[in-house]
């Protein structure tokens, strides 16, 4: 294809109505109006296909981001909430050739950050020789004393960088911002790039697409030599669910197969790191940290920090565990130091800056205060030491857009405090099409990209994260602004290699990761299994209510009335439709499972979001007899399909058993506790059929002990039957076999209290017959059971 | 003047913790010019798993413990022998604010002592415009920085309470402005803020200080507890001049230095143990002896 031929069909079908703005370059049309070259198979391919195929196609990635689980956190007012991933369908395309002077660029720049991060924790050459003002790096909160004087484990300050690239009105790349602390978003680009082929699987392999999947096995290789023995574990550390980009976490976890740890599962002992398992303490040598450095020990940092391990700041110093990127490298991501990155590169690279960043005054010398004051409409004026992008931190403007009283106090700061403001240079950005009703428009568009180390020094991701604005103001870039990603497609004139983590690009590798299980995690499973038991008890018996509420409303057997008293200590009054304290079950079960999601598959998150929303939309409206009766059927539906992908999908391995011993030993209480109830000598009639009904053994009591109805009957199939699997003795079976499989602890693990306890609770129900289960045996047993699971919280998760 | 110093710190938890990691900030270092330390220890009960004996960036001695076996109190004493031998400057060096802005940029160095440390606003020490206003009454034009270092001392000194009951440690300084009222870490703090405000580089000084019997009277073992006071950068040739606003007076011989930071922060002497209420219970004290050389 010439070009000559490219202009003879100009803006050819969708891009017929494209109009990029004027003075402005946008990346997929040149100014004349013609398909830039490497964007011309992408259009052809959609020109090709009618527009409800399009949109079959773009439905087709959605599906899978949504099947993927992928979402983000939005905050707004004093909550957050879950946002579908806003992907925009369209790819940024970058041909090769450009690729390699953006790579080339970034590289030098990843050298001389890390030479000027090794300046800044060591002899503070460049203060000394003037290329840096002291007060930058003395003021700075991201400076972090303890950390200075010392080498990380490794001899490197920065692993994993990630840069934000934006286009000048000249389209030259220029570098708006550095990711050093801990840079989000690769996992994101990773989920794009999946997504995307699925919507142009066939042009995408057309296209020669690098892989991105090279990057990420040689940055794992580079964590794995980056530990001092093969039985050191490599983790990702997290501040938790409730961060806004946790999602990320623990996908890159899930992907790369290393365990995902917060603060408290680490404890510092005989200065060394290591993690909190069910088997014990285990030696740590490599952490990626997607926390920042402020919150990692409340002994020398933050004090406090509740997500953070004492003792980490002083094993890193003794080079005890290696930390990507290093405590204190955050520092380079202040905007000021963008003012004397150029000078700096001279010093500390021997070259000019390959990619230049945006042009970047700081204002305490008087020269450049000056400057700033003079220029001051045609700059964006923001806090030296703020460390997000000028476009998105919603407090950076361009001095003409500020209000008066703005500008005011932003002149009588620049004046009074100039060191605290930079003024920088504002970019119009690169535009790119974004699909907004079928229509293709152009959107100012953000690139971030990743630099990995390896053996080999640094490596770039073939591709990245694009950041596009929902407006054409480009500081809508902000995702909490409404902004959306693109996958970024890095194409070759020639076959790409196929390398691939794993066998196919973008599945998840389901590794053992170094038979690690974490104590917090364990404990985490132990509860999910007692939440989503407990919810379903409550929602038979609750169905089993309605039920009955519809055919007897007058209640004259009492056994409404008994049944709601039987619920009262639990919290849950039987009168509304759906209870306040069934939709608290239910997020009992969210929030328990939201801390142990790595664990999970995406489906068995999709089935519980489900299940939250179906309790959520019920909740106002269901009213209390046949209609609650049908609706607990839906949630109880739900409810077991989200134990029964838990169930089929998990590998039956230490975490598991965890979950199952929380099941059954949730349940035998329960079921003791029904039994002593409506099976009591003083029940009302009918109870002992619910009984059956709610223990979900009906059928089997009728086809077994056709002749009697007394209540032995029922305790013989409720408590004693060991092929039951709703009988507490099954509980109890269950409970034995599962601990004796867990992992041993102390000396004595044969014979360890918890082991022997299961066995005696087992035991002591085995040998009875129906006539001795009795009020006092079932009480006795209720509280062994809670006695149980603090042994078990003893042994394992403390 | 030599001293023999005994500190100790209990904590009674009143139920017995896991485990726990602290960081200690209780034993003076040897400062050429100021002080030097002959013979010092930190014992500690119960017996720590881990300890560890650094040094801070600051210069200031710390001690990290691990405990790794449930206990329900923990009991640290440290004791110093220390000669204090001030070389006070005879003559007032330091220059007006204006010279000393000049002299301030002219330090490149982020070292220990490097006056650009102790400029800006920490989470204890945040602009306050009640403070700045406050600073302003002890500056006149042409006056040295260490006249206005005493001066803005010697008010606090007046215009304050000394009342332990009014603060705590964690009383933010606005609190303790406005009340007027405080002990020698808020005085220690609100002088440090006024210093900022008028651009004199400040930190703070934690430490021992002896407390002179009244006449004919014995001198109460244990009746003095840690002290607090300021240093503030004077320009190049007076260097770092320490002021202690709860006695107005400038640091003396009777000033026996633990550690030295930006603020209470940087220089706690123990940080990591459990804040916990109910029957949790702290005790301190501090025995500073003199001793008769011989």
């Amino acid at each position: 294809m010439t070009t000559a031929t490219l202009k003879a069909s100009p803006r050819p079908g969708l891009a017929r109505s494209y109009r990029p703005f004027p003075g402005v370059f946008d990346e997929m049309m040149a100014a004349d109006g013609t398909v830039r070259p490497a964007w011309q198979p992408l259009m052809d391919a959609l020109n090709g296909l009618k527009a409800d195929e399009i949109s079959r196609r773009f439905a087709r990635a959605d599906r899978y981001l949504s099947d993927a689980g992928v979402f983000y956190r939005l905050y707004n007012g004093g909550g957050a909430t879950e946002r579908q991933w806003p992907l925009s369908h369209l790819p940024l395309i970058l041909d090769e050739a450009e690729w390699q002077a953006i790579a080339a660029g970034l590289v030098q720049r990843a050298d001389l950050l890390e030479a000027l991060c090794a300046d800044i924790y060591g002899d503070n050459r460049m203060v000394a020789e003037g290329l840096l003002p002291p007060e930058l790096i003395a003021d700075n909160p991201e400076w972090l004393r303890p950390m200075v004087g010392h080498t990380p484990s490794g001899g490197h300050f920065l692993h994993f960088v990630g840069f934000e690239l934006g286009r000048d009105r000249d389209g030259r790349w220029r570098v708006l911002g550095d990711r050093t602390q801990a840079p989000s978003g690769a996992g994101f680009a990773l989920e794009n790039r999946v997504a995307i082929t699925r919507a142009f699987g066939d042009t995408h392999s057309a296209m020669n697409v690098h892989r991105l999947a090279g990057f990420f096995r040689d940055f794992r290789e580079h964590l794995s030599g980056l530990r001092r023995s093969a039985d050191e574990a490599i983790a990702i550390i997290t501040p938790g669910p409730l961060n806004d980009t946790y999602f990320e976490h623990a996908y890159i976890a899930r992907y790369l197969g290393f365990p995902l740890l917060e603060g408290e599962d680490l404890a510092v002992v005989d200065g060394k790191v290591n993690v909190r398992t069910v088997s014990g303490l285990k030696p740590l040598g490599v952490l990626w940290r997607r926390l920042d450095a402020a919150f990692t020990d409340p002994l020398e940092f933050r004090a406090d920090s509740r997500i953070g391990t004492p003792g980490l700041a002083g094993a890193l110093r003794d080079k005890q565990a290696a930390m990507v990127n290093a405590l204190g490298s955050g520092i380079l991501e202040t905007r000021a130091l963008l003012a004397f990155l150029p000078a700096l590169a001279e010093r500390l690279v021997g070259e000019d800056l390959k990619l230049p960043n945006i042009a970047t005054w700081w204002c305490g010398q008087p020269a450049e205060a000056n400057f700033v004051r003079e220029r001051f409409d045609d700059l964006l004026i923001g806090s030296a030491f703020a460390t997000g992008l000028p476009v998105e931190d919603g407090i950076t403007k361009l001095g003409a857009a500020m209000t008066p009283t703005t500008r005011q106090a932003a002149l009588r700061d620049l004046a009074s405090n100039g060191k605290s403001t930079v003024g920088q240079e504002a970019i119009a950005l690169s535009t790119m099409p974004v699909n907004l009703r079928s229509r293709l428009v152009p959107r100012p568009v953000v690139l971030r990209v990743y630099a990995a180390r390896t053996a080999d020094g640094w490596t770039i991701m073939p591709g990245g994260l694009a950041r596009i604005a929902q407006t054409t103001d480009p500081a809508a870039i902000a995702l909490q602004r409404g902004g959306r990603v693109a996958d970024v497609w890095v194409t070759s004139p020639k076959p790409v290699d196929q390398v691939t983590l794993m066998s196919r690009e973008g599945d998840e590798v389901v590794r053992t990761p170094q038979g690690l299980l974490p104590s917090r995690t364990a404990d985490n499973l132990f509860w999910l299994g007692r939440y989503v038991e407990r919810a379903e008890d409550t929602v038979r018996i609750l169905r089993a209510y309605n039920s009955r509420l519809a055919e007897r409303p007058d209640d004259r057997s009492g056994l409404l009335a008994m049944t709601a008293g039987y619920l009262k200590p639990l919290g849950t009054d039987p009168t509304r439709g759906i209870p306040v304290s069934l939709v608290d079950a239910i997020d009992d079960v969210q929030h328990t499972a939201a801390r142990v999601r790595d664990r999970f598959s995406p489906d068995g998150w999709l089935a519980l979001r489900d299940l939250s929303k179906a309790v959520g939309q019920f909740a106002p409206k269901i009213q209390p007899g046949d209609d609650a009766a049908r609706a607990m059927t839906v949630i109880l539906r739900k409810l077991t399909g989200f134990s029964g992908l838990v169930h089929e999908n998990m590998v039956r391995f230490t975490g598991w058993r965890f979950l199952e011993i929380g099941r059954r030993l949730e349940r035998a209480i329960q079921m003791a506790r029904l039994i002593d109830t409506f099976a009591d000598r003083d029940a009302p009639d009918g109870a002992l059929d619910m009984l059956l009904e709610i223990g979900d053994s009906t059928i089997t009591h009728r086809r077994r002990y056709s002749m009697t109805f007394r209540a032995l009957s029922h305790i013989d199939l409720l408590a004693l039957d060991p092929l039951n699997p709703r009988s507490i003795l099954f509980q109890l079976a269950e409970l034995k076999a599962q601990i004796e499989l867990l992992p041993p602890r102390g000396e004595t693990s044969a014979r360890s209290p918890l082991r022997l306890e299961a066995l005696r609770l087992h035991t002591s129900l085995a040998v009875r017959e129906p006539a001795a289960v009795d009020r006092a045996v079932l009480d006795t047993l209720r509280s062994d059971l809670a006695g149980l699971s603090n042994l078990l919280t003893a042994t394992y998760f403390r | 003047m030599l001293y023999d110093i005994r500190l100790s710190l209990r904590y009674d938890y009143g139920y017995p913790v896991a485990g726990g990691r602290h960081l200690l900030r209780v034993t003076p270092p040897t400062l050429p010019g100021i002080q030097t330390v002959t013979a010092n220890s930190l014992s500690v009960s119960p017996e720590p798993g881990e300890r560890r004996d650094a040094t801070d960036f600051f210069g200031n001695a710390s001690t990290a413990l691990g405990f790794n076996k449930p206990h329900d109190d923990l009991e640290l004493v440290m004791r110093a022998r220390v000669k204090v031998e001030r070389k006070t400057a005879a003559f007032d060096m330091s220059p007006d604010i204006e010279g000393l802005a000049g002299e301030v940029a002219a330090v490149r160095s982020l070292g220990a002592h490097s006056p650009h440390h102790f400029r800006s606003q920490t989470e204890r020490l945040p602009h306050v415009p009640d403070i700045a206003a406050y600073a302003q009454a002890s500056r006149s034009p042409g006056r040295s920085v260490r006249a206005i270092i005493e001066d803005l001392g010697r008010r606090i000194y007046s215009d304050f309470a000394y009342d332990p009951d009014a603060t705590r440690v964690d009383t933010p300084i606005t609190e303790a402005f406005a009340l007027k009222r405080g002990v020698c870490q808020d005085f220690a703090h609100i002088m440090i803020a006024a210093c900022h405000t008028l651009g004199i580089p400040a930190g703070y000084v934690s430490g021992f200080i002896r407390t002179i019997p009244p006449e004919g009277q014995e001198r109460l073992e244990g009746a003095d507890a840690m002290h607090a006071w300021v240093r503030a950068w004077c320009g190049r040739e007076a260097g770092w001049v320490e002021f202690d606003p709860t006695n107005d007076m400038a640091a003396s011989d009777d000033h026996i230095i633990v550690a030295t930071g930006r603020d209470y922060r940087d220089v706690s002497p123990i940080i990591g143990v459990l804040q916990a209420g109910g029957r949790h219970k702290t005790d301190q004290s501090v025995d500073v002896k003199p001793v008769t050389e011989g």
